[in-house]
């Protein structure tokens, strides 16, 4: 495996990333009765709304505190209180989230110590702020999202007995993800609370009355009482541990923790289902392994194509590993991974799999298109699994995409997508399966002429520049 | 159902007090009994308001430079403001010969925590030297974000000694978010730089053609200025410049030979189109392609200017064209969308030209706004002397051009052109209000709460604004259709343009979808009441639901 650093460009060309309060403000919008503010320019929360809302198709409802030239000298903190009174009045939330962008952060505010303040300056009970420090330039959307999630808990938590109960901490899974999980927890009979669960808040069906505040979310108790659970399990293997919830809770209030991958993918769903099972003492039910057995024959059926691809993988660290121990599992080897992120843990996990590449592969972290790009040419990739930017690789490579992760903006139903547990695996790899097969039948023709009438002088495939790399 | 004082208070007495007081100068309802009307607009959003304005680096790059495409646009910040204005607003652009479009591509120094705390010149400086060779663009636009002007970067400097070392037209704009009240502020900063840079530095000092314009406040959004041009164009009007949709710098920098300016988009660019006129004495003429009586009205406003007869004989010609050919496909959307009512809610000037175009289709504006518009946008100009500059607007200086000793000259006699001022709108705009019905409301920097109250109250059968607000009415039952981006449809301008508008909005009615999603007030009453025996005082009490 080559790992290259990005050091000698300065320049990013076609970002793989966005910036960390984009990030910080997905998990908020998985809690009950929640609103979040950006503090700072007020155009970070447009653009930020604009972003999310064009994903999910749904209201992303984020204030801001409009900071302006006068508060980038005298401080921010009244137009912050200004926000939040504001926010309570229109939205009565029980919990406001508080993010920072570049400005607050250049100018320094004290995001935490204003939100203290406010609660006791305002006389509120019944109320709870959480304060992110997010700055545009402190990491990705990837850390802003943990982050967040680490501050939610750690604002939250409270000492409390054993309940028994179960903790699961996800990333940034779809709404059709979470409710996956979701329904697993409960066919393997566990009491749970899943943080952040974006599942209805954020995938929202047509309904009476609207509301302002979608209904659904991890409810506000639920997070309290996260202390006196048996365990967590945290789908975060690529989570350093200063911005892992599950750390926080293992530490701080000695919750065992099981750092799981996402359960993608035969291996890791198992060991979710088998660890379920000995938390709960309880077996897996026949439907789960039904389902089991449906993804092999799936993967039986499929490998046949799937190792014809050769494949590009960027997005979010968690979710590209788990992409990558799936496509590996069924014999497409990742030939470039890469991520926006500065990750090191990646780099690490992906050993095992990339070994096991019958060629070499290339590990790209902190990358951008241009990058993903060159690294696409050189090991012959055929196929690109990730966000939607990665529609860049079909438009100038004619690598075909397989949409998945945050953000989609060019295709409806990112917020549908299941891609976990096996059934949701099962999705996946038909979704890759068929891609491949797709393509190949589109590029037949011109896949025959290169290999065999190129030097007979017949003038150039008329179809040449929508046609992608020989498939191998 | 028409809305009166008294319910507008009650949507406003939600409100802390304070809010309230500000919120209520921001709406009103038009009375064309009344001699003027006064809306306050351009003022600071108010904290947590959850309001739909962007930020001067989204005006600036993401508005105004952004679709200039021969251009590389490098956003020197963190990557997040790069990433967020990376061909969001749907402006398109086609290369021209030799093939230069790089929109495509998003650009950044992409600033991390120890640029912030060292400062981030030299990077933008190797960053310019990397892009000129990668690229090779006719000229680098440096956008900066948030924390440039807080840690005191010098772009200004960075881009002037970039040029010398080039040879390369590259500037500098200080169009950091926290500047002004909204992208309003951006716009301006754009302006006084292209203006100042590039508006001129060409060497043309005749123009091409007998007739030869620019479109200014056109973006090409869903291909809207090529629609433009082509009737233009079938007219024997030479296009110069756009600005600045499918824009280029090679284009621009001769836009000073143009004879007339029209202006779209007053809000985003009449700083460019008033210091044309003091620099190079070019008169611009306010115009609307959206629309097809709007559209007929420009082009026959704009060859009253030229006075030519021929030419005014070929506009009508080329009307008369165009309308036998959109006029039937036209009806069996108008039969759709007849007697229905929309909100129209976008920027700074969409709010105005759609109304037109929906009344042609038989559509009642109920209700209109803009995010970020001026007084001016709303009242017309003749309210421009009575504007006080406040901190905010102060902040964002006006260039001061003087006329151009070997370039000025006046197109038509200063006689005429006082004549035509009575006739055109030559270096005017009326504003929106003066079109709206009476009754209708008027808001200024509508806000998700106050989006869903008068939508309870007003019950539009289309709501047409972005994606930021969009879901909210779907979600409430009723359909939208997205007028910054047009829901990746368009063009939306001219003719043709007025085709595809029916067909999308026809299409948000018909679709059998809704007939599963009834608004409530379509199926449920909105009053409920029991009848009761007639008794000496009351007959019937009514419950409100």
């Amino acid at each position: 495996m080559a790992r290259e650093k990005t050091t000698y460009r300065m320049v990013n060309e076609n970002p793989c990333n966005m910036c960390m309060p984009m990030g910080g403000i997905l998990p908020f919008k998985g809690i009950e009765e929640s609103m979040v503010i950006i503090h700072g320019s007020q155009g970070c929360s447009t653009y930020m709304r604009r972003h999310i809302a064009e994903h999910y198709n749904e209201p992303i409802d984020v204030g801001s505190s409009s900071l302006n030239e006068k508060g980038t000298v005298y401080g921010g903190a009244q137009n912050l209180f200004q926000a939040l009174d504001n926010i309570r009045k229109v939205y009565r939330p029980r919990l406001i989230g508080i993010l920072t962008s570049c400005l607050a952060e250049t100018i320094g505010e004290d995001v935490e110590g204003i939100a203290r303040y406010y609660l006791k300056q305002r006389g509120l009970e019944g109320i709870s702020l959480v304060a992110v420090s997010t700055p545009g330039y402190g990491g990705t959307h990837s850390e802003g999202y943990w982050l967040a999630v680490k501050k939610i808990v750690a604002g939250l938590a409270e000492t409390t007995g054993k309940h028994g109960g179960i903790n699961v901490i996800v990333p940034n899974l779809s709404p059709a993800d979470i409710r996956e999980i979701k329904r697993i927890l409960n066919l393997m009979g566990v009491r749970y609370t899943l943080v952040p669960d974006i599942s209805d808040t954020l995938d929202r069906p047509i309904a009476r009355p609207y509301t302002k505040i979608p209904p659904g979310g991890t409810s506000i108790e639920s997070v309290r009482r996260m202390p006196g659970a048996a365990a967590t399990i945290q789908f975060g293997v690529t989570v350093e541990e200063k911005l892992s919830p599950g750390h926080y809770l293992q530490s701080e209030f000695g919750v065992p923790l099981y750092n799981l991958p996402v359960p993608m993918g035969v291996e890791a769903t198992d060991r979710l289902v088998d660890l379920l099972a000995q938390l709960s003492g309880n077996s897996a039910p026949q439907i789960l392994n039904m389902e089991r057995g449906r993804l092999l024959d799936c993967m039986v059926d499929s490998h046949k194509y799937n190792a014809l691809g050769s494949g590009a993988l960027f997005g979010d660290p968690e979710l590209v590993y788990a992409v990558a121990r799936t496509c590996a599992e069924n014999g497409l080897y990742p030939a470039v991974v890469a991520t926006g992120s500065g990750n090191a843990i990646l780099e690490e996990l992906l050993g095992p799999i990339l070994a096991d590449s019958p060629q070499q592969a290339r590990y790209l972290n902190e990358a951008d298109f241009t990058q993903i790009r060159e690294a696409c040419r050189e090991t012959g990739v055929n196929i690109a699994i990730g966000h939607s930017d990665g529609k860049y690789l079909t438009e100038r490579e004619g690598i075909p995409l397989v949409r998945i992760g945050f953000p989609i903006h060019d295709r409806v139903g990112g917020q549908r997508l299941l891609s976990v547990g096996y059934t949701g695996t099962t999705m996946f790899l038909d979704r890759v399966t068929n891609t491949i097969l797709e393509h190949k039948h589109r590029n037949y023709r011109a896949a025959m002429y290169r290999k065999f009438y190129r030097k007979t002088g017949i003038e150039e495939c008329p179809h040449e520049k929508y046609c992608a790399k020989e498939v191998r | 159902m028409a809305i009166n004082e008294k319910m507008l208070e009650e949507i406003l007495n939600k409100y802390p007090a304070k809010v309230k007081r500000n919120r209520k100068k921001h709406i009103l309802i038009r009375d064309s009994a009344l001699e003027t009307q006064e809306i306050e607009a351009n003022t600071r959003t108010i904290p947590g308001i959850v309001t739909n304005r962007g930020c001067a680096f989204a005006g600036c790059k993401g508005v105004v430079l952004g679709p200039l495409k021969d251009m590389v646009h490098i956003v020197h910040g963190p990557i997040g403001c790069a990433y967020y204005s990376w061909l969001t607003r749907r402006n398109k652009a086609r290369a021209d010969e030799p093939k230069k479009n790089f929109l495509a591509y998003c650009v950044s120094t992409d600033m991390q925590e120890s640029d912030i705390v060292f400062g981030g010149e030299k990077k933008l400086a190797r960053m310019i030297d990397e892009v000129v060779e990668i690229f090779k663009p006719n000229a680098i636009t440096i956008s900066a974000t948030c924390p440039v002007g807080l840690i005191g970067d010098d772009i200004q400097a960075v881009a002037k000694a970039a040029r010398a070392k080039h040879g390369l037209n590259i500037t500098a704009y200080s169009c950091e978010g926290y500047k002004g009240v909204s992208q309003s502020a951006g716009h301006h900063i754009a302006n006084n730089g292209l203006m100042e840079n590039i508006i001129g530095e060409g060497d043309w000092e005749e123009p091409p053609s007998k007739y030869t314009i620019n479109i200014l406040g056109e973006y090409n959004i869903g291909g809207d200025s090529w629609e433009v041009e082509r009737i233009l164009n079938e007219i024997g009007y030479e296009v110069q410049a756009v600005m600045t949709g499918n824009g280029s710098y090679e284009k621009l920098k001769n836009a000073h030979v143009a004879q007339l300016n029209l202006v779209q988009c007053h809000r985003s660019i009449n700083y460019i189109a008033t210091m044309l006129e003091t620099k190079y004495g070019t008169p611009w003429l306010k115009v609307n392609f959206i629309g097809i009586r709007a559209t007929i009205e420009s082009l026959r406003n704009m060859a009253r200017y030229f006075g030519d007869e021929a030419l005014i004989k070929r506009t009508e010609e080329v009307i008369e064209k165009e309308l036998a050919e959109i006029e039937p496909q036209l009806e069996p959307y108008r039969k759709i969308c007849s007697g229905k009512t929309a909100f129209c809610f976008v920027g700074g000037s969409r709010g105005h030209h759609y109304q037109g175009l929906y009344e042609e289709l038989g559509v009642t504006t109920v209700l209109a706004g803009y995010e970020f518009a001026h007084r001016d946008d709303y009242e017309g100009r003749d309210v421009l002397p009575n504007i006080k500059a406040d901190a905010d607007s102060k902040n964002i200086p006006d260039l001061h051009v003087t006329p151009d000793e070997r370039r000025y000259r006046l197109k038509i006699p200063a006689e005429r052109m006082e004549e035509l001022k009575q006739e055109i709108p030559l270096s005017n705009y009326k504003g929106m209000i003066d079109d709206m019905t009476d009754g209708s409301i008027v808001v200024d920097d509508l806000n998700h709460y106050e989006t869903e109250e008068f939508i309870r109250i007003l019950k539009p059968d289309i709501f047409s604004s972005g994606i930021k607000d969009k879901y909210i009415p779907q979600k409430m039952g009723i359909p939208t259709k997205q007028l910054h981006n047009y829901d990746y449809s368009g063009p939306y301008a001219g003719f043709r343009g007025a085709v595809n508008f029916a067909r999308d909005v026809a299409m948000g009615f018909a679709t059998p979808t809704w007939n599963f999603i009834m608004p409530p007030w379509k199926n449920q009453p909105l009053l409920e009441g029991t009848v009761e025996d007639c008794t000496a005082n009351t007959c019937v009490e009514e419950v409100a639901t």
